[in-house]
């Protein structure tokens, strides 16, 4: 069995190119599969098609890993009707263990452009779902596929990599927002300007549950538009100073070149109103909040450089996961190509031993023919006895072959003992 | 019955918190595991050693003595925290509960172990008064770890601190709502206890101590009544800042605590007979071996 990867990835070819030999919907996927069991019809294979990355999967009988990589260079040049030589130079190939340790990292997010990103594995999931929907998986791909879901689990299990978000919104939603307020249902949100930053965030913070959200803007016209596109109201720029003090969530985007809320400001905004916590995500720049307003009681304030600064530390923190996830893809490839040569090697034990097997119960049965007055004990336990030999003979022959698959598929070795038993047969 | 020691339990709880406090460092699921293991197996350790010194006194744990008593307590705090561990594997209790349930077992070997016999009359009303007592006490320790907890979160959210070993923290608003019902229910669990206390003492007519000037009876009232005005500052007042509700439970949560366990280490040393203490014939810190009279 060989096993070959093509791919082309956001690290290693423009998008430019991708987006042409990306397979974009099921049905040019099922067409994909059905065109590859035409062109290979003794292989198993897998098409991982992402915004980031288009790889191919074969797994099929031995041949040279070149001429396998040219004929699915043509197979995509075909089957998109792009000319090879407008991409061939950008596609990469791996195979055998490279190929092994390619997917690894692939499903471990290692070689994803967001280092630690959940979505890959879904990714390759589906891939492989789908693989096994339009039939083109076997025993290889089967072993490859579960193997490489499980190293994922281990990746995130037994490191940090997925840990700590890495986008500002994420980071002001996530983790402070839901480390103040325990629900958001409850919660008013103002949105004070219309910065990007802003719409992001709402959609967080609707995620987590928000309903009630007021659009504060300069411009009343813009104002009415984006509530209507967040399903919000929208209120005069008169009426801040109100929604200031009633605000529990507030997100700043004004773009406007001094604060222009000072602590007395604020402080007399929430003056004769119920006591609440504030949470102001100041996304401007230059800051919307002076940040004196952080000192108030009870009012939470973070600007774009705090966030900023999370994210960092919590890519940092990923990247310094990195060596530990590839420790784990290592162990991961030796094991899964163990159990692959072992399994190369397990067609020639159990051959063997089923043929030796046959011989002594064939030689049993004519000793028994000719001794009929052993009794029933008696047989039982010369047949034991013969099991014990034959096994016992097997025994060096079969550990030197387990020994020599651990290091690789032991093609002298099996091939000698086929010779020599004559197993092909 | 097998032989247990306070040193097991102990000795289980301080690894327990060794494995909580490395989850600080490293995120590993194993210290997660072992450390509810060892808090499993030091819990199970003082249920039977509390069991066997019950069975030793004829007494119930509460009514036996206040080395019992403070045991109970440790073993209502290490049962909570348990619990709360299963639920949220994640939630970073045990680093501020182990230190109290450490101090509190730690504490009661240097209080009064011998079995109290004096007030041996109503024996359901005395349950009743040293289970309130037990239990509202619990939930002042409940309410000094929420508000632990609560610092602890207000300080990383105001110096922009991640939590990057996979720990967390229960969200301000919770913390400042669970904190406040712990101090609103702790007040009538005291209050019962301290009423069915006031009324065992009247009616008991033993060689009547001074039960006014009883240092650990004086220092239960002055912690009913400062929780007591906590309580009304939390009902009656304008709602104070969360912040300020927290710094001030801690305060009063951990002087209290202290109160209870330094009041009775004091007593102890001290030699001073209180109304919770031994009989005059039984001034030994040792187990008692035989049984004691039961009404």
């Amino acid at each position: 069995m060989n096993l070959l990867v093509l791919y082309c990835t956001h690290q290693t070819t423009p998008l430019a190119i991708r987006e042409r030999l990306a397979f974009a919907s099921r049905e040019r996927i099922e067409q994909a599969y059905a065109a590859l069991r035409q062109r290979f019809p003794d292989s198993e294979a897998v098409i991982l098609s992402t915004c980031n990355r288009v790889e191919l999967y074969l797994a099929g009988p031995e041949g040279d890993p070149l001429q396998l990589k040219q004929a699915l260079s043509q197979f995509l040049a075909e089957f998109h009707q792009v000319p090879l030589d407008e991409f061939v130079g950008e596609l990469k190939a791996a195979s055998g263990s490279e190929a092994v340790w390619h997917l690894f990292e692939v499903i471990s997010s290692l070689d994803s452009m967001v280092l630690g990103e959940p979505q890959i594995v879904n990714q390759v999931r589906q891939a492989y779902r789908e693989a096994e929907e339009f039939g083109a998986c076997g025993a290889l791909v089967h072993s490859l596929f579960q193997s490489a879901i499980r190293v994922s689990g281990r990746v995130r299990s037994e490191t940090r990599l997925a840990e700590g978000r890495v986008s500002i919104a994420s980071v002001a939603v996530g983790d402070f927002a839901k480390s103040i307020f325990d629900s958001f249902g409850d919660k008013l949100v103002l949105v004070i300007g219309a910065g990007e930053m802003a719409e992001e965030t709402l959609r967080y913070l609707k995620d987590e549950g928000v309903r009630d959200i007021i659009v504060v803007n300069r411009s009343p016209e813009r104002a009415e538009r984006l509530a209507k596109d967040w399903g919000s109201r929208a209120e005069p720029w008169s009426r801040l100073d109100h929604w200031l003090g009633r605000a529990d969530v507030i997100v700043s985007t004004t773009g406007a070149e001094k604060p222009i809320v000072d602590v007395a400001r604020f402080r007399a905004a929430r003056a004769g109103v119920a006591r609440h916590t504030a949470l102001i995500f100041d996304l401007g720049a230059p800051r919307d909040f002076d940040p004196e307003v952080d000192g108030l009681e009870e009012v939470y304030l973070y600007d774009i450089d705090s966030l900023s600064q999370t994210c960092e530390e919590n890519r940092h923190a990923r990247v310094r996961e990195i060596d530990h996830a590839r420790q784990i893809v290592s162990e991961e490839l030796s094991r899964f190509m163990a159990e692959f040569h072992h399994r190369a090697s397990g067609d020639v034990v159990s051959r063997l031993m089923e043929d030796w097997h046959a011989i002594s119960k064939d030689e049993l049965g004519r000793l028994f023919n000719k001794l009929p007055h052993l009794s029933p004990k008696d047989r039982e336990a010369i047949e034991r006895t013969v099991d014990r030999i034959v096994n016992k003979l097997l025994h060096p022959p079969l550990t030197v072959l387990k020994d020599e698959a651990r290091e690789g598929t032991p093609h002298g070795l099996i091939s000698a003992l086929k010779r020599l038993f004559r197993l092909d047969g | 019955m097998p032989h247990v020691n306070v040193v097991c339990f102990l000795a289980s709880y301080c690894v327990a918190f060794g494995f909580d406090a490395w989850r600080l460092r490293a995120r590993t699921g194993w210290s997660r595991i072992l450390s509810l293991a060892f808090g499993a197996a030091g819990l199970l350790a003082q249920t039977l050693y509390l069991l066997l010194r019950s069975s030793q006194s004829h007494q119930p744990p509460l009514l036996s003595s206040a080395h019992d008593w403070l045991l109970v307590l440790a073993w209502l705090a290490v049962l909570i925290h348990l619990f709360v561990s299963l639920l949220d594997s994640s939630i970073a209790s045990g680093i501020v509960v182990w230190p109290i349930v450490l101090s509190l077992v730690v504490g009661s070997l240097f209080v009064v172990a011998s079995p109290s016999t004096r007030l041996d009359f109503h024996h359901n009303w005395k349950m009743l008064h040293a289970s309130m007592l037990v239990l509202g006490t619990a939930a002042i320790l409940f309410g000094f770890v929420l508000s632990l907890l609560y610092l602890w979160q207000h300080r990383r959210l105001k110096h922009r601190q991640m939590l990057t070993s996979g720990l967390t923290l229960p969200s301000l608003e919770r913390l400042e709502r669970y904190n406040r019902w712990a101090i609103l229910v702790s007040v009538p669990l005291l209050t019962f206890g301290v009423a069915t206390g006031i009324g065992l003492a009247a009616v008991a007519k033993s060689d009547a101590l001074p039960t006014w000037t009883d240092p650990v009876v004086l220092g239960g009232a002055v912690t009913w009544l400062l929780m007591c005005g906590m309580f009304c500052w939390l009902l009656l007042g304008k709602r104070p800042p969360g912040r300020q509700v927290a710094g001030l439970t801690a305060w009063a949560c951990g002087f209290l605590l202290f109160m209870i366990v330094g009041l009775q280490m004091l007593t102890a040393a001290v030699g001073v007979r209180t109304v919770h203490g031994p009989d005059p014939q039984h001034t030994s810190q040792e187990p008692p071996s035989g049984s004691t009279k039961q009404d």
